[in-house]
């Protein structure tokens, strides 16, 4: 695929543009800074597109990404309540509230029965409005914790790292590298999965497994996302159809595309929030704001 | 039919339970003592504390959860939160005069405008402006005299001292995202007065969010966190002058510097005593 080396030569101009550009001189402490938030948006970024275009070709809907299956919103719930207990955040109630919000909208899809992907979809929908809701309880609540809670459901990527998180952030590196070539494994699965159920089922895959397998595996992915650099909306749901766009929708192409562009996005986006004001603005503010007419753009051509 | 009934009784033995729960709650636990006289409601921690440093204190009918200071503060009956006050709990109280805080309480000020209550707004952004909200609010409580020598009382003690050199100080109020202090606060007045200049004096908001790297950038020579939690090992703060000359301030009493009442004196002194060290 000749439209890779393109897609790639832009990426590596993001880095390159990250890592130059911002409000300070270069020295060796902002290099190690600016760097570090490079790793962290790639890896956010690229998640969450890349999960994003795994649920849209499970469910062939596309509106699924990972706030309507309710993992982000529960993410920052588990955030949100470890800010309201401990006075700052703690990756792991994050990690805990997508897990269990995921696990929850699982269980109740599975009590009703019958076609598990669709109640699947609603389950999560309707659970994003209870974690939203009990947010806002959380929020009001605070007092001083407002701004923190405020930056962890825009998401924001200049998260201060210390001898804490240094270790959760590597172990989170590592193993969503080894989810998410856990997942790509399955792309001809997916690709014959969005064609149609009967021809699915027909040719023996067990559809209720394996949307358990990759919800779960999913879930698991965005906790760990959220937890680190809170929820940042628009790019689980948008840069797979972008990624499909330009592709087609083979999953062995448009998965890592989608990985590479959602990373690209990313660090433009923080590079973009970095530089327009003294003031840090929450990058997942920038995503929408210069992504939906990219978007609209794209799609009217 | 006859285990229908009992199940309907059941029913009505709870509700008649609810009923007298909310009836009891309502006449002993949360009604508010009623006090003839002057009648004052205070939504402002740091105005609790002027008026009882005025003695006045015995005016004030009703607090939010955060006056902690005097003790007999946390005695009086309480409206809500300083973020989330309840207008039925205020009106409820008939008072005379409420204390708001702006730009925080904009929106039960509006409330209580519309209810026709008087309203008294606190709003300092300058040690000036904490002086003349003291003297207001001295002549609505007849403490005239007294609030003139807490006026004096303050100005004596907090005032510029003689220093060579100013030193640069970086104050954190919140870790994630990194907020700071602008230019438009008594706080940072007072900071130039004891000796220190804030890093972050040229944005113009109260409370701006910044960036680690700006941070960095303008190397403060003291750091003072205004919450619990280290910074010495953070990614690429170890060259920052106040982490390598170890000049990290973390006890510092957030209510003697960012309540805007007597005891900010205490505050000056504290904010002397780490810029002279």
């Amino acid at each position: 695929m000749n439209k890779f080396v393109p897609v790639i030569l832009i990426f590596l101009l993001a880095i390159f543009v990250s890592i130059m550009v911002g409000p300070a001189q270069l020295t060796s402490e902002i290099i190690q800074l600016r760097l570090s938030r490079v790793i962290l948006g790639i890896f956010a970024g690229g998640i969450l597109a890349f999960c994003g275009g795994v649920l849209q070709g499970l469910f062939g809907n596309p509106l699924v990404e990972p706030y309507t299956l309710g993992s982000a919103s529960g993410a920052a719930l588990g955030g949100s309540i470890g800010i309201l207990l401990f006075g700052t955040i703690s990756p792991l109630f994050a990690f805990f509230g997508s897990l269990g919000i995921g696990f929850f909208v699982f269980t109740v899809a599975r009590i009703e029965g019958g076609l598990l992907r669709d109640r699947l979809i609603l389950a999560g929908v309707v659970m994003s409005f209870l974690c939203s809701s009990l947010v806002m309880i959380i929020m009001v609540m605070g007092g001083r914790e407002l701004y923190e809670i405020l930056y962890l459901l825009m998401g924001y990527l200049g998260i201060i790292i210390n001898a804490e998180n240094r270790l959760f952030i590597i172990l989170m590196i590592v193993l969503s590298v080894v989810l998410m070539l856990f997942l790509y494994r399955y792309h001809r699965e997916l690709d014959i999965i969005s064609q149609g159920l009967e021809t699915a089922a027909g040719l023996g895959i067990d559809i209720q497994k394996f949307s358990v397998i990759i919800f779960l595996i999913t879930s698991l992915l965005i906790g760990l996302t959220v937890s680190l650099v809170g929820a940042i909306g628009f790019v689980g749901l948008v840069i797979p159809h972008i990624s499909k766009l330009l592709f087609g929708p083979k999953h062995l192409y448009n998965l890592p595309a989608s990985f590479i562009l959602g990373a690209t996005f990313l660090l433009l986006a923080d590079t973009v929030s970095r530089i327009i004001t003294v003031y840090e603005l929450p990058v997942g503010v920038v995503t929408s704001l210069i992504g939906v007419p990219f978007f609209i753009y794209l799609y009217r051509k | 039919m006859f285990k229908k009934l009992r199940w309907l009784r059941k029913i009505h033995i709870s509700c008649a339970i609810f009923v007298i729960y909310t009836i009891f709650s309502n006449c002993y636990c949360d009604k508010p003592s009623v006090k003839p006289g002057f009648k004052i409601v205070s939504i402002s921690p740091a105005m609790t504390e002027i008026l009882f440093a005025l003695g006045a204190g015995n005016d004030i009918v009703g607090v939010t959860t955060f006056c902690n200071y005097p003790e007999e503060a946390k005695g009086i009956y309480k409206i809500g939160d300083f973020s989330n006050p309840s207008i039925e709990r205020i009106v409820g109280l008939k008072p005379d005069l409420v204390i708001v805080n702006l730009p925080e309480q904009m929106r039960i000020k509006k409330q209580l405008k519309k209810l026709g209550i008087t309203i008294f707004v606190s709003s300092p952004k300058s040690l000036n402006d904490i002086y003349k909200e003291i003297a207001d609010i001295g002549r609505i409580v007849k403490k005239e005299r007294v609030a003139d020598s807490l006026i004096h009382y303050m100005k004596m003690n907090i005032g510029p001292s003689e220093h060579k050199r100013k030193k640069s100080v970086y104050i954190e109020l919140s870790p994630r995202p990194l907020v700071t202090m602008g230019a438009h606060s008594f706080l940072n007045e007072m900071l130039e007065m004891a000796g220190g200049k804030n890093i972050f004096s040229d944005l113009n908001k109260d409370y701006p969010v910044v960036s680690q790297e700006e941070v960095i950038k303008r190397n403060p020579e003291i750091i003072i966190l205004l919450h619990p939690g280290n910074i010495t090992d953070r990614l690429a703060w170890k060259k920052i002058s106040a982490i390598k000359k170890d000049k990290v301030y973390t006890n510092l009493n957030q209510d003697h510097i960012l309540r805007p009442g007597p005891r900010l004196v205490e505050g000056f002194k504290e904010l002397q005593r780490i810029i002279r060290e």
